[in-house]
């Protein structure tokens, strides 16, 4: 009985794999006509676009603590990218990453692309695939009022809070060697950690792009008017995924062309 | 050739390798300066544990139970974040020492209270009938005793507190794992940044840890 059971098992299986193995080669005979790229028809077949944002960051990525949503400009991106290769800007997965989870979950794919804040550099070209900037924010400086610090010479052996995996360090670094300021830095893996840190003293100022420091602004705590080195966001994709950097891209260029990206930038109030 | 292991970023590591050094060095003397600290406070409390007093053993249960059943990145974030408003500006450095410390100092007194209590009663009451008071008895005959016992399950700690100084990377604490996040996170080489790392702290906690089953292999024959 037990045998009879087993055997038929194994013709059951048998017969699965030889009908699957069959639908495969029809899938595969007609596809010519479309020439799909793999990357991108593995997001049509799951039928849903896999990207890593913010959760932390106001107007950009934000999870909405009241319902649960993730809402900002890098999700209405990710919208009109999923509408341009599903035809459905509704089919969107969002996963919450940081500076430090971004580039790991991009190499094991459990994210097709990363629109978090992420700064194009030579460096970073070397390991992902990046799109032409779609924003382009400042180095800020959030310092507590009670301070009376109110430029970057007057942080002259003071302790700067920067979040890992920034290029705000570098860029900081640059503006104070040339205003003679010596600054130390300390790097914290989020962004409220750095504020607890300026809170309790640790540091004297936190730095990262400015758009990023008005969501921790708040009554005691004031940003300077300087801005250093520009910084340019991109969309980061793994970098053997040409086809989907290139449709990405694509679909930026037409935005910026059609006016739909500036509209949004207004949308959010990020300018 | 790309991926998180492409050759070049292997040697843009070794390139940079005097800035894992300068984290390493850090692990070292803050696992050095925290042993001391959690050897000290562990004899203290794990005696105290075992004292008849009923106010010694009260004193040794807070300390105990209350670090043992907390978790550490909390109680490191209390002593960096929560420590100034009350206007205690510790530096880093110490944070991690003072942390790692307490944290093991509860894991330790309990070794030796155990230890401690595993040597017969009969050789308490035959050193208090030969005119030993409770603490020149336990200092003279139960601890010496005591020590042997103690020993592997000790060095374990010593391991764990090794492997725990990494907490200080969640504060800036400039050792070893807050360097490898701070490399790796710049430049992305995330791959060889964490197998190097990882192969620093096996390169100073395997020794400890061999040597320990050495100890207790000996204890085995001895006993």
């Amino acid at each position: 009985m037990k045998k009879t059971g087993l055997l038929a098992l194994i013709v059951v299986l048998a017969f699965t794999l030889v009908t699957a193995g069959c639908g495969g080669t029809t899938q595969k005979a007609a596809a010519p006509k479309d020439a799909v790229a793999a990357d991108i028809k593995a997001i049509k077949d799951r039928g849903v676009l896999k990207a890593g944002v913010k959760v932390d960051v106001p107007k950009f990525g934000y999870k909405d603590p009241q319902n649960g949503k993730v809402e900002g400009f890098e999700i209405d991106l990710t919208k009109a990218i999923a509408k341009k290769i599903l035809g459905d800007e509704t089919k969107i997965d969002v996963q919450g990453v940081t500076a430090k989870t971004r580039g790991p979950l991009l190499d094991n794919g459990e994210v097709d692309m990363v629109i978090a804040t992420f700064t194009i550099t030579e460096e970073r070209k070397q390991t992902y695939n990046f799109s032409d900037p779609y924003f382009i924010d400042g180095v800020g400086l959030l310092v507590k009022k009670a301070s009376g610090i109110s430029n970057l010479k007057g942080l002259d052996g003071k302790k700067i809070g920067v979040a890992q995996s920034a290029t705000s360090k570098k860029a900081v670094q640059e503006e104070a060697d040339k205003v003679g300021a010596k600054v130390t830095f300390l790097e914290f893996g989020t962004y409220p950690e750095i504020k607890a840190a300026l809170d309790s003293g640790r540091v004297d100022a936190f730095s990262v792009d400015t758009a990023i420091l008005f969501g921790y602004l708040d009554d005691s705590t004031t940003i300077l008017s300087e801005r250093f080195s520009p910084q340019q966001y991109g969309v980061a994709t793994k970098k053997s995924n040409t086809a989907l950097a290139k449709l990405v891209n694509d679909t930026l260029s037409d935005m910026k062309k059609s006016g739909e990206l500036d509209k949004l930038i207004q949308k959010w109030g990020l300018k | 050739m790309s991926g998180p292991f492409a050759g070049f970023k292997w040697l843009a590591l070794a390139q940079d390798w005097s800035v894992f050094a300068e984290g390493f060095l850090t692990t070292i003397i803050v696992s050095i300066l925290g042993l001391a600290l959690a050897l000290a406070l562990g004899v203290i409390f794990g005696v105290i544990g075992s004292a008849p007093s009923k106010i010694c053993q009260l004193v040794n249960r807070c300390y105990v139970e209350f670090i043992q059943n907390t978790p550490l990145v909390i109680q490191v974030f209390f002593l960096y974040h929560g420590l100034p408003h009350l206007g205690i500006m510790l530096p880093v450095f110490s944070v991690g020492v003072l942390g790692v410390g307490f944290y093991h100092g509860a894991y330790i007194a309990e070794i030796i209270r155990a230890g401690i209590q595993a040597v017969p009663r009969g050789q308490m009451d035959a050193a208090q009938s030969q005119g030993f008071t409770f603490w020149s008895a336990m200092r003279y005959v139960i601890v010496p005793q005591a020590k042997r016992i103690v020993f592997p399950p000790m060095t374990n700690q010593a391991v764990s507190l090794i492997k725990n100084t990494s907490v200080m990377a969640m504060v800036a604490g400039g050792d070893l794992m807050y360097y490898a996040d701070s490399w790796a996170s710049t430049n992305l080489h995330y791959g060889p940044a964490y197998v190097v790392t990882g192969l620093l702290y096996l390169a100073i906690c395997y020794p400890l840890a061999a040597y320990a089953r050495r100890l207790e292999r000996r204890m085995e024959v001895s006993l």
